[in-house]
């Protein structure tokens, strides 16, 4: 009974293989296409490396402990998808600028969040959700519903089309990669990482061995602003139009990717790779039930009851916390 | 009426720790019984075996000279036994009328709470104290907004509304101010006329002399003495309180007249916070100074103000430098480490690993990218130097025995190489071998020239390693034991605030 401890990231990637291999068995699925199948694997990825990105900062959140979350993740994706879509206005010259910006915007709103989190003592929950009306609201006055503008040809070449002709995979999985990388960095190799699970675990245990808790909490939710920023930027370059609510749909599945990932709700364990995977699994149960041409009620259900079965399995497996 | 309730040989057990192994205790009406002993010596157990917290393993409890079974608080309650407790049982966000009343309200014929009966039985119980109140007292004010004595007054004031005719107050003056105890004591002195029994357990020795007619001794969960209060002196109850042999052999560091030529290695003057009233004292490199007195008497505030983990006012210079301690990360900057009193919630990451709760503190000296190799061979070392018993360093520190945890504490702050250690009760429950082991091991880092403040809850390790014991009181330094002084009977004597004759 105990000793059945698959790590989580690798049990939601076995997940995702399994389910990709068995919807070959699909009506309209690749069949017996091997190439049709790797084109449509490669589309899925692509497809969750958006999910991915915006699910990093709330990987951050997570795991910082006390009740993390960053509920207003989609609104300032969407934000900075729109401030991209209208500085860039189609130039290359200005994509530098742009990204530049949106980590900015991204970074101060979060910076907003953990100063409410952390001085007002308002729990994030409350902050993020309030936080993510007012930008939201600022959107809207921003742009009186339409914005003109457009996404730079360099966007679209590096995000959204393969590397080269010869190989087909899509600059977006590449950045992501090097993302992966970047996040396990900051995570397993830094100072900052090794705080982070402290104040997650025990914010006593962390201060009184020399860890700024206040600190650290503001730098995680203004990080996590800033990584939902350039969440924001790939995502305009990869559909080329922008929406008011092209974030939100995110924000869910975002936390769903999170907890599927393996990392605890509660903080103070987990991994990106995991976030990575669970985002790779969520995209695909939704790619597939869109394949099989369930009705929007159908995928939510299957969607839902797929977290739940997940992380009651993971729960099972932390039964050493206490 | 005359009631009286007895509890002969009591046997309690805690797993496999015995908090009472002969608890005696004979109450009458009209009489105040003092129950006394020191830190774990079986009082607390005590008055929960006769107020039905805790059911005993063996012996009798006699009500009226007849067989009773306590199964639970509120069979006692049945009984006509109320507690004030120590521990305060209200409920922050309810009002003082609400909690005086909760499961016992007065209710209307129509099934609904009475409330303006229950406003009402509330004035008159907050009349006996009237006067006595820091704020404007009424029955709707929310007990969350109460300073801490009023709410020891609250938590009185319930007890006696169940009309009990015994009437248990563990420590019920710790937080009160000196008229609310005059107050107290008045009823207290009203209540025996009018046929209750009081059992008072207290720490101060001028109130047990004051209110008490009987008292009863407790050592080691053995009741070792029990009597007349105008038969015994308060030299004679400290001497009953305390053990003749010690289970520990202690080996002090040799040589200690030496360490006053050494230099200054702490000075702190005027040391105030919430529960410290003006604490100085200075400590010289290399001695292992002792922090003594009973449990909340602010040695908690003086270690974490040292470590500048809460706010403080006066002056603390380490190594003739005055300096404001605003975090934690000032103490250790100056090569403070403090082993935290609650090695759980204070001290340890339990479901991180053996190596992430070693390097906590030190991470920043492992550069970018960390290296985790030399992170792994140093906390390697730090582990085999303490003894540390571990199946890897991956492992969660959930893994390790109380004794071995503590080791990692200790462990995460030897590996800063500290030159000043602050030590909160360390061998809180730690086995006894590893027990001997921290022994050893804080004689000889005194001798390679560390210093050592060192509060424990165990006198014996504070007169068997400690060149000198602090001892608080109140908030304050009421006296300081050395060399001859240095002895367990004037520690306790000290502690209880009994006498300042043991000072030298």
């Amino acid at each position: 009974m105990k000793r059945f401890s698959i790590p989580p990231p690798v049990a939601a990637l076995i997940l995702a293989i399994v389910l990709f291999l068995l919807s070959g068995f699909l009506p309209n699925s690749y069949g017996s296409d091997v190439k049709v199948a790797l084109s449509q694997a490669t589309n899925i990825l692509r497809l969750s490396v958006f999910l991915g990105v915006i699910a990093a900062g709330q990987t951050l959140v997570i795991i910082s402990g006390f009740e993390g979350i960053d509920l207003s993740a989609g609104s300032i994706v969407t934000l900075t998808a729109i401030l991209t879509y209208v500085m860039v206005k189609g130039e290359n010259n200005m994509v530098l600028l742009a990204i530049f910006v949106s980590l900015v915007v991204g970074a101060f709103i979060g910076l907003l969040n953990g100063a409410g989190i952390t001085f007002l003592k308002i729990s994030p929950f409350v902050m993020t959700l309030g936080m993510s009306g007012v930008v939201t609201g600022a959107i809207i006055i921003l742009n009186h519903g339409n914005v003109s503008g457009k996404v730079a040809p360099i966007m679209t070449r590096l995000i959204a089309r393969p590397i080269s002709p010869r190989i087909p995979i899509p600059g977006a999985i590449v950045i992501w990669l090097i993302f992966g990388v970047l996040m396990w960095l900051l995570l397993e190799r830094t100072t900052f990482g090794k705080n982070l699970f402290a104040i997650g675990v025990n914010r006593v245990t962390a201060k009184l061995s020399g860890v700024n808790v206040t600190g650290m909490n503001l730098a995680t939710y203004s990080l996590a602003g800033l990584l939902a920023g350039f969440g924001g930027f790939l995502l305009v370059g990869n559909t080329g139009v922008v929406l008011i609510q092209l974030g939100q749909p995110f924000l869910f599945p975002s936390i769903a990717a999170v907890a599927v990932g393996g990392t605890l709700l509660s903080g103070g364990k987990g991994s990106y790779w995991g976030s990575m995977a669970g985002a790779i699994v969520l995209t695909l149960i939704t790619s597939l039930l869109t394949t099989m041409q369930m009705p929007d009620s159908v995928r939510r259900m299957v969607l839902g009851g797929t977290l739940l079965i997940l992380i009651s399995i993971y729960g099972r497996q932390q039964a050493l916390r206490q | 009426m005359a009631k009286s309730l007895s509890a002969r040989n009591i046997v309690k057990h805690y797993g496999g720790v015995v908090a009472l192994s002969d608890g005696n205790l004979d109450v009458h009406t009209g009489e105040v019984v003092a129950l006394i002993g020191a830190n774990g010596s079986g009082k607390s157990t005590m008055s929960k075996v006769i107020n039905g917290v805790v059911v005993l393993d063996a012996g009798q409890l006699l009500l009226d000279d007849k067989p009773v079974n306590f199964s639970s608080p509120q069979a006692a309650k049945n009984m006509g036994i109320a507690t004030v407790f120590q521990e305060l049982s209200l409920i922050p966000q309810m009002t003082v009328a609400e909690n005086i009343w909760l499961t016992r309200e007065p209710m209307t014929g129509f099934g609904t709470v009475n409330r303006s009966a229950i406003k009402e039985k509330t004035e008159q119980l907050l009349s006996l104290f009237r006067g006595t109140y820091k704020t404007e007292l009424r029955p709707d004010d929310t007990v969350g907004s109460l300073p801490p004595d009023e709410k020891q007054l609250i938590e009185i004031l319930k007890a006696i509304s169940f009309n009990p005719w015994m009437v248990i107050l563990d420590e019920a003056t710790a937080s009160l101010d000196s008229r609310q105890v005059e107050r107290l004591f008045e009823l207290i002195g009203d209540w025996k006329g009018t046929d209750k029994a009081i059992v008072f357990i207290s720490h101060r020795m001028e109130e047990i002399f004051r209110i008490a007619d009987k008292y009863s001794v407790l050592r080691n969960g053995k009741t070792v003495g029990a009597g007349d209060m105008k038969d015994i002196n308060d030299k004679e109850l400290v001497k009953l309180m305390i053990e003749k042999e010690s289970v520990f052999s202690f080996s002090r560091a040799d040589s200690k007249n030496d360490k006053k030529d050494k230099p200054i290695c702490l000075e702190v003057k005027d040391l105030q916070t919430d529960s410290l009233h003006g604490v100085s004292f200075s400590v010289h490199e290399g001695e292992l100074v002792g922090i003594g007195g009973l449990r909340g008497q602010g040695q908690r505030d003086l270690l974490l103000s040292l470590f500048g983990d809460i706010p403080y006012s006066g002056v603390i210079s380490i190594f003739g430098n005055a300096i404001k301690l605003r975090h934690p990360r000032d103490a250790m900057k100056r090569g403070l480490a403090l082993i935290p009193g609650d090695r759980a919630r204070e001290g340890l990451l339990y479901i991180r690993s053996i190596l992430e709760n070693l390097i906590l503190p030190s991470w920043a000296q492992y550069g970018f990218p960390l290296r985790i190799g030399k992170a792994k061979k140093d906390a390697e070392q730090a582990g085999a130097s303490l003894n540390l018993k571990m199946a890897g360093l991956a492992e969660p520190v959930s893994s390790l025995s109380g004794g071995n945890a503590q080791k990692v504490v200790l462990g995460k702050w030897l590996m800063r190489r500290p030159r000043l250690l602050l030590l909160d009760d360390p061998t809180k429950g730690v086995d006894v071998g590893t027990k001997a082991e921290f022994y050893t091991l804080l004689t000889r880092l005194c001798s390679e020239g560390k210093t050592i403040l060192f509060y424990s809850s165990t006198d014996e390790e504070l007169v068997g390693m400690c060149d000198r014991v602090l001892v608080l009181y109140d908030g304050i330094i009421r006296t300081e034991l050395s060399g001859a002084s240095l002895t367990k009977e004037n520690l306790i004597a000290a502690s209880l605030g009994a006498s300042n004759e043991g000072a030298v």
